[in-house]
């Protein structure tokens, strides 16, 4: 019997050990042919994709090694690369945009191209430029893409010359159509502005650029195009396209993925090169150019066949065959534009007049203060000097120099008593004799909790340790130190900045409460109210109401954040769309509300948000609860002559506040870190204000430059915070219980256990 | 203090009519029973009093006033509940002075009252517990406390001892009786219990079926009862009913075959029965007396004997009809034994409408 039972486990365990036998069998065949084949990664889709399969069997058809492709979304690439390559799982090579050039060379994921370049004449000086790093080449430049003039020409025969003269176009256009739409409230279209004006977003040396003279005049100049009515305020991409799609623009300025959204709409429309501009001198916009390249992993570099298939990739009849087949702008100076082809020709030339965006790493933190630069100015809250100082502080702030070093030697102590003084118990538990018994007694329990425990272990306790030793070090992944204490003393001394700025510690804190007061104040009120109200046997529906009322708990949070987000749109929301029906009816006239542009009014949309994501568990919960209040317990008040208002305050809710207690701080900690909400709703607007602690970390660990310590840092206050209030309420409700029990004891003695 | 007046009432749940027109007067101050077996709408009774339910028909006055439609914290009452209701989050103290804080009554007043009655039900030094930490005992008393420290007019009780252990019970009754006669105000006490109701009541109703089948003190309804079913109702061990049929005894007297036709008793003249009806014999087992061969009216063959100290219950077969007689020890009865047995008192109820002749 008991030797059949170990022959089925043996068969179990061959069983379950067999896919990894197999597997350990074909990792050794892939080694074996590995010389073979060549890993190549790519974030293409559709016709670019089915490009890329004809070039490479092309290239096989030649004779070159099999290849093997894989997808991957464009916004999980860097982190894929950066994840594999060093293991030596990643590609060989990958085609991404240039500007992550610069980001993939710190954390050596990169190689210069070496021989695999065929020299500067074979291609467009602004790509080469843009693969330029240090007088290396570190990609071969595939295809070049920026905005450029769209043209309605049922709208507009003649373009005017300048910026400036759209405005004269405001008389001749039919009423209600814009002369020219642009997402103005970013700095990626403004930058072409910024451009014209000599500027650029990232300065030499990685400062700061979006400051001074050309900073200020192209700000200028948006808030007059703005101010005159020539360009919609608030105009996010989706805005230009749908203005542009809808005939309610004349021009606008957008990328090749425009003429994707405008097929079947029956728009006649061209593309032109982008207008000069007279307050420059006359000079053009110059917009960012950005070039697709063939990128080689250091691994990858050093193989010749790797590089041969780069070189036919990026090679003459590869970019015939991609601007053929999907009509991407080739970066080859030798291969003819298609004949008769105008929108790639307005492309091309406009990427003659384009400046490459920057691919160093620094570029990527200029993004978030030029944006907010550019909205706080056309909101009217700052002038353009304060602003785009500002800008330049919080980007210094970003970029300030990492802590030094600090000597692991503290943490090494501290480890090494918490290490000796655990060794010093067990061993005097072993010394007291009782251990070893008590071990071997308990073993049979060890067997049944090991699985659990080393199940929380892994995906909890292991990850916990991690985040929280991650906040001892600073800087990216690759080149970070171990800095001690210093990110909790830079959160908490605001970086050496006032105590109460935005966007510092203290204020994002009191803004957290805040958020977390407000909510868990409402989802009670409303969770309760509508609880009791739904407890009453005599409604009718009710098991209709609740499903009802349940169906905002049970859809995916995000998914109600982004419609609501969509709700609160200036232009085209649900709320200016309730507020125009209002004012066609009534004869009113109440300005449309620009929620996100005031932080009492963005604050107030993430509330309703999660008070319309929240309620619902309160209410069931209150459900719940309101089954523990005896009935004859409310009529024993109503006899003794409460209303129902005050059986209510002073009955049920009494009864049932033991119930909600723990719901209530189960929700109070969701709320506090409800990152989905506000990340989606208002995303911090306006100027980082609405963020909470959550939201915070996640942009220093994600947006600027990978401050991964520091967000953990971040992520242990707020653990430490969260952890130590429910310690307190926990203490608090012990201490009462004890309370009442020695009570009951005293009592006891007094009556001397008579009844 | 102040008379009830109940006119007229019925109460129907739907379709189902629990009452059916029920009289219920209870003079002020006055101690009134309700007593019915469960389900007879006793609790209904009392919460329509209470103002807990609405009648369906009917109208409710309290001395003068017309209550019928009003809330029950404008009439006045306290109420104490078979559950006892307590505040579950309130202590004992606070539970008394609930009623008193609602109605904004002077604090120190509170205290005095509060203290008062705890002392009056041994409560004082129960005052700062939860009820959770309470034995039923004190959970009953403390719900009794809050009734009393109200002062209302009119105590209303829904089966307040069902779960208290017997001894506590019969104590607590006597406690209820008590309290009643210090406060002196009116109160209308629900029980299914009959020894309750006859030892609490100065006036009782015994309910049956949504209706009030006799009203009148407790002794008076013991000893006449009006219907088969009070009679069955009442009195412990219950009465001892054997079918008969009435027959001419000669002589211008009546007499009832019993049963099976075994045996015949004798009836008392001025009966209003005739000849040929078929009525039910009721005999109370304390009516049952052993005697003297001679005078004997029945015999009884004792099948199965119960030993209660003061007393036996001899269970006896009369005429193919259960028999139980009630007799006094030291009479030495044992099973077997065949006993002569005179019937001190009968009663007589038409088979048909349960009423009782007389
Ligand atoms: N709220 C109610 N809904 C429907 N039926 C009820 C309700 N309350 C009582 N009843 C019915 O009325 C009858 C009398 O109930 P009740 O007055 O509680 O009897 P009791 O004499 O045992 O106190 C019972 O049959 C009970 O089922
Ligand atoms: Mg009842």
């Amino acid at each position: 019997m008991i030797r059949r039972r170990t022959a089925a486990r043996l068969a179990l365990a061959g069983l379950a050990l067999a896919p990894l036998l197999l597997g350990a069998g074909e990792a050794r065949a892939d080694e074996g042919d590995e010389a073979a084949t060549i890993q190549l990664w790519h974030a293409y889709r559709g016709a670019e994709e089915e490009a890329l399969q004809a070039i490479l069997e092309a290239h096989r058809a030649a004779g070159g090694p099999p290849v093997e492709t894989l997808a991957i979304p464009y916004d999980a690439f860097g982190s894929k690369l950066g994840a594999a390559i060093p293991l030596g799982e990643g590609p060989d090579l990958y085609i991404d945009s240039h500007e992550r050039l610069g980001d993939y060379r710190v954390r050596g994921i990169v190689a210069p191209v070496g021989d695999a370049f065929e020299g500067e004449a074979a291609f467009r000086s602004n790509a080469v430029q843009a693969v330029t790093l240090d007088d290396a080449i570190w990609g071969l430049p595939l295809s070049q893409k920026c905005v450029a003039l769209y043209v309605n020409q049922g709208l507009l025969k003649e373009v005017p010359a300048t910026l400036e003269g759209f405005a004269g176009l405001r008389d001749t256009l039919p009423e209600g159509v814009f002369p020219l739409a642009y997402e103005a409230q970013g700095a990626y279209v403004h930058s072409a502005l910024l451009g014209a004006f000599g500027g650029s977003l990232l300065g030499p040396d990685d400062s700061f650029g979006f400051v001074g003279d050309p900073a200020v005049r192209s700000l200028n100049l948006a808030r007059a195009l703005i101010d005159g009515g020539v360009v919609p305020s608030d105009a996010d991409g989706a805005l230009v396209t749908n203005l542009f799609r809808g005939g309610k623009a004349a021009t606008a300025i957008s990328g090749p993925w425009l003429a994707a959204d405008l097929e079947g709409s029956g728009i006649d429309y061209r593309v032109e090169l982008l207008p000069k501009v007279e307050a420059a001198d006359g000079a053009p916009m110059r917009p960012l150019l950005t070039v697709e390249a063939v990128m080689l992993s250091p691994e990858g570099a050093k193989r010749a066949d790797v590089r041969a298939l780069a070189r036919r990739i990026a090679g003459p009849e590869a970019a015939a065959l991609r601007q053929e087949r999907a009509r991407t702008l080739t970066a080859r100076a030798d291969v003819p534009l298609p004949p008769g082809d105008k929108l790639l020709a307005a492309f091309a030339a406009q990427a003659e007049v384009a400046t490459p965006m920057p691919s160093a790493p620094a570029m990527r933190a200029t993004w978030e203060p030029a944006n907010r630069a550019i909205k706080a100015f056309l909101r009217g809250e700052l002038d353009a000097e304060a602003a785009t100082e500002g800008a330049r502080k919080r980007f210094d702030d970003v970029r300030r120099p990492l802590p030094p070093p600090a000597s692991p030697t503290p943490l090494l102590i501290v480890v090494g008593l918490l290490l000796l003084y655990g060794a010093f118990s067990l061993v005097r538990q072993v010394r007291s004799g009782e251990l070893v018994p008590a071990l071997r007694r308990s073993i049979p329990a060890y067997r049944y909790v090991a699985h659990a425990v080393i199940t929380v272990g892994l995906l909890v306790i292991l990850p916990l340790v991690v985040g929280a030793a991650t906040s001892l070090w600073a800087g990216r992944p690759e080149t970070g130190h171990y800095v001690g204490l210093a990110n909790f003393v830079d959160i908490l001394t605001a970086r050496g900045g006032p105590l109460l700025a935005t966007g510092s510690f203290y204020v994002v804190l009191l803004v957290t409460l805040l958020w977390t007061l407000a909510n868990v104040f409402f989802h009670l009120a409303i969770g309760v109210s509508l609880g009791l109200v739904l407890s009453r046997p005599t409604m009718k529906l009710r098991g209709l109401y609740r499903v009802l009322l349940i169906i905002p708990w049970a859809v995916p949070n995000y998914v109600t954040a982004l419609a609501w987000k969509g709700m609160f749109h200036r232009q085209f929301g649900a709320v200016t769309g309730l507020i125009n029906a209002l004012n066609q009816t009534f004869g009113l006239s109440i300005e449309p509300i620009a929620w996100f542009s005031h932080f009492s009014t963005a604050f107030t949309a993430n509330l309703a948000t999660n008070v319309w994501l929240g309620f619902p568990f309160m209410m069931v919960v209150t459900l719940g609860a309101l089954t523990s209040v005896p009935g004859d317990v409310l009529e024993a008040a109503e006899v003794d002559g409460a209303t129902r208002w005050q059986r209510m305050w002073q009955v049920t809710l009494p009864i049932i506040r033991p119930t909600l207690l723990p719901a209530v701080t189960l929700g109070a900690i969701w709320t506090f870190n409800m990152f989905n909400v506000v990340f989606l709703v208002s995303g911090g607007e306006p100027d980082g204000t609405t963020d909470i602690l959550v939201s915070e970390a996640y942009r220093w660990a994600f947006t600027r430059e990978a401050q991964y310590g520091y967000a953990a840092a971040y992520a242990v206050l707020i653990f430490l915070m969260l952890a130590s209030v429910t310690r307190l309420g926990e203490w608090k409700a012990g201490r009462r219980a004890a309370r009442e029990a020695a009570a009951a004891r005293a009592a006891q003695a007094v009556e001397g256990g008579g009844h | 203090m102040v008379a009830v007046s109940v006119q007229q009432v019925t109460k129907s749940f739907g379709a189902t009519k629990v009452l059916r027109g029920v009289d219920v007067h209870v003079p002020a101050g006055g101690f009134a029973v309700l007593v019915g077996p469960s389900g007879c709408g006793k609790s209904t009774l009392l919460r329509l009093l209470a103002g807990l339910e609405e009648v369906t028909s009917g109208s409710i006055r309290f001395g003068e006033r017309e209550v019928t439609r009003l809330e029950p914290r404008e009439r006045d009452i306290a109420m104490v509940f078979q559950s006892y209701a307590l505040y579950p989050h309130l202590t004992v103290r606070d539970n008394l002075a609930f009623g008193l804080r609602l109605r904004k009554t002077d604090p120190a007043e509170i205290g005095r009252r509060v203290d008062e009655a705890a002392a009056m039900l041994g409560l004082s030094h129960l005052l700062d517990r939860l009820p959770k930490a309470l034995s039923g005992g004190q959970r009953q008393r403390v719900a009794m406390g809050r009734a009393i420290v109200r002062r209302p007019a009119l105590f209303l009780f829904d089966e307040p001892l069902s779960n208290l252990d017997a001894a506590l019970r019969a104590q607590v009754r006597v406690d209820i009786r008590k309290l009643h006669d210090q406060l002196g105000a009116t109160s209308v006490y629900v029980t299914h219990d009959q020894v309750e109701a006859m030892t609490l009541a100065d006036v009782m109703f015994v309910l049956n079926g949504g209706v009030v089948e006799q009203q009148g003190a407790p002794l008076e309804v013991y000893d006449a009862p009006a219907t088969r079913f009070v009679a069955g109702f009442l009195g412990s061990p219950a009465m001892n009913f054997i079918k008969a049929t009435i027959e001419d005894a000669g002589g211008g007297g009546l007499r009832a075959r019993l049963g099976d036709g075994s045996a015949n008793l004798a009836l008392p003249p001025g009966l209003p029965a005739r000849p040929g009806q078929a009525v039910e014999v009721g005999v109370r087992p304390h009516d049952l007396e052993l005697c003297d061969e001679s005078a004997a009216e029945i015999h009884l063959k004792v099948d199965f004997v119960e030993l209660l100290g003061p007393e036996i219950h001899a269970h006896c077969v009369l005429a193919g009809a259960p028999v139980i007689a009630c007799l006094e020890t030291r009479t030495g009865v044992s099973v077997g034994d065949t006993l002569p047995l005179r019937v001190r008192r009968l009663h007589l109820f038409d088979q048909e409408s349960g009423r009782a002749l007389r």
